[in-house]
């Protein structure tokens, strides 16, 4: 039987590996980008989750259509947008208004460690009705961000999972790394060679101090 | 296609073969980036180029691949979520005093971002030229909120040329002081008078 890493690909195979995937301890992590045992899949499972339909989705309260956090987002990707064209003076402004709206988003109330887990969960979903949206529409490029995006998820559910479980702890004397092209988090003494995620060369990563 | 050369410093290793077959100097600058203005797009330091830093990009882009409402409406409401997101742990990770946890919200606030960056740059926000960029850019400028940082966005929708259509900068009418003669300019154009060629301190906004 072979299982399958769903946010790298990494395949583990139980003949060739000499044990059987239940066996593994649960704090057993991928070898390639360390995601949690939960995030393998067995081989002819993964052809199902990729079938599952739509997830009941929570209804969204009150959403403006482009709200500050979202009007930030938008024009800090412009000034990247600049920035590869080497207009570094329109990338300066961008920004500018980028810092503006970031200012602007109001305070989440009662904002804990908990609420955050349950937008991070939902998000998850979103990430999936976007995806189906996405595949109706055959619209590969919105089909590559929610492809990097729906990993990065599920791996920062995985880890604030394990934080509320392990406490500080889980993260004693390991550096966390940001790939500055995706946003995949990755925990270890270096970063990985590739970005597991996006495929970027390991320069592409920040150290989180 | 006019196109003009980039160097990729990453990968310059300064062989400089570049400056050597440029024919007007543009890869030459005290800065290493080519000097767009100089550079003709003829392509010889690409060509020449031993490690493969130099590329041609157009100088036009082209229009971004269209989106559909509904991939723009779940893109959206995707963004939101994953602002609200960025916001909870850049709020959680100001006040955090356990060193450990500090860290990891802090690179949640970084990955929050990256993605809603990617999102909104795969929901129809791709290029700054673009004319969804632009006229939000526009309609956001048009009814500011308070502090909103009114110069920086009409400098840009007046130093941005719109590459599909969707995007008509307003016009302005202008009196010319050296021949009188009255007429409308494209704000997104350098005004230049009709009759006699005067620009500048000559052309006063009517």
């Amino acid at each position: 039987m072979k299982y399958i890493c769903q946010i790298c690909g990494y395949v583990y195979d139980e003949e060739t590996e000499g044990v059987p995937f239940g066996e593994l301890p649960d704090n057993w992590t991928c070898p390639m980008c360390k995601a949690p045992k939960n995030m393998f899949l067995p081989e002819d499972a993964e052809e199902e989750e990729r079938k599952k339909p739509d997830m009941e989705i929570p209804e969204l309260q009150d959403m403006e259509r482009l709200p500050p956090g979202v009007l930030a987002a938008l024009f800090s990707n412009l000034a990247k947008g600049a920035e590869k064209q080497y207009q570094s003076h329109q990338e300066k402004l961008f920004r500018e208004i980028a810092a503006y709206y970031e200012a602007a988003v109001p305070e989440i109330p009662d904002a804990d460690i908990s609420l955050l887990m349950k937008i991070a969960e939902r998000n998850i979903s979103l990430y999936g009705e976007a995806m189906e949206t996405a595949r109706r529409d055959g619209d590969r490029g919105a089909m590559r961000a929610l492809t990097w995006g729906g990993k990065i998820q599920k791996i920062i559910t995985s880890i604030l999972s394990q934080y509320e479980k392990e406490g500080e702890s889980a993260l004693e004397n390991v550096d966390i790394w940001v790939c500055t092209i995706c946003g995949f988090i990755y925990t270890g003494e270096n970063p990985p060679a590739i970005c597991p995620v996006c495929k970027v060369p390991s320069w592409k990563f920040s150290k989180v101090v | 296609m006019k196109r003009i050369a980039i160097r990729n410093l990453r990968l310059c290793t300064k062989d400089c073969l570049c400056l050597y077959v440029c024919p007007t100097g543009a890869s030459d600058t005290e800065d290493s980036i080519i000097d767009t203005s100089k550079c003709i797009g003829c392509g010889s330091c690409s060509d020449a180029c031993p490690s493969g830093a130099i590329s041609l990009v157009p100088a036009e882009y082209p229009a971004q691949q269209r989106k559909s409402e509904k991939v723009m409406d779940v893109m959206e409401k995707l963004a939101a979520s994953k602002a609200s997101e960025e916001k909870i742990a850049s709020m959680l990770s100001a006040d955090e005093s356990a060193p450990n946890l500090k860290r990891l919200l802090k690179a949640l606030k970084q990955s929050a971002r990256l993605s809603a960056e990617d999102i909104m740059r795969e929901g129809g926000y791709m290029l700054p030229q673009s004319g969804n960029s632009l006229s939000l850019l526009s309609r956001l400028a048009d009814e500011p909120s308070q502090g909103f940082p009114k110069e920086a966005a009409k400098e840009l929708l007046s130093s941005i040329r719109c590459n599909d259509g969707g995007y008509e900068p307003p016009s302005a009418m202008y009196k010319c002081e050296r021949c009188f003669t009255e007429f409308e300019s494209s704000s997104g154009d350098k005004a230049v008078c009709p009759m006699c060629g005067a620009e500048g301190n000559h052309l006063k906004p009517i």
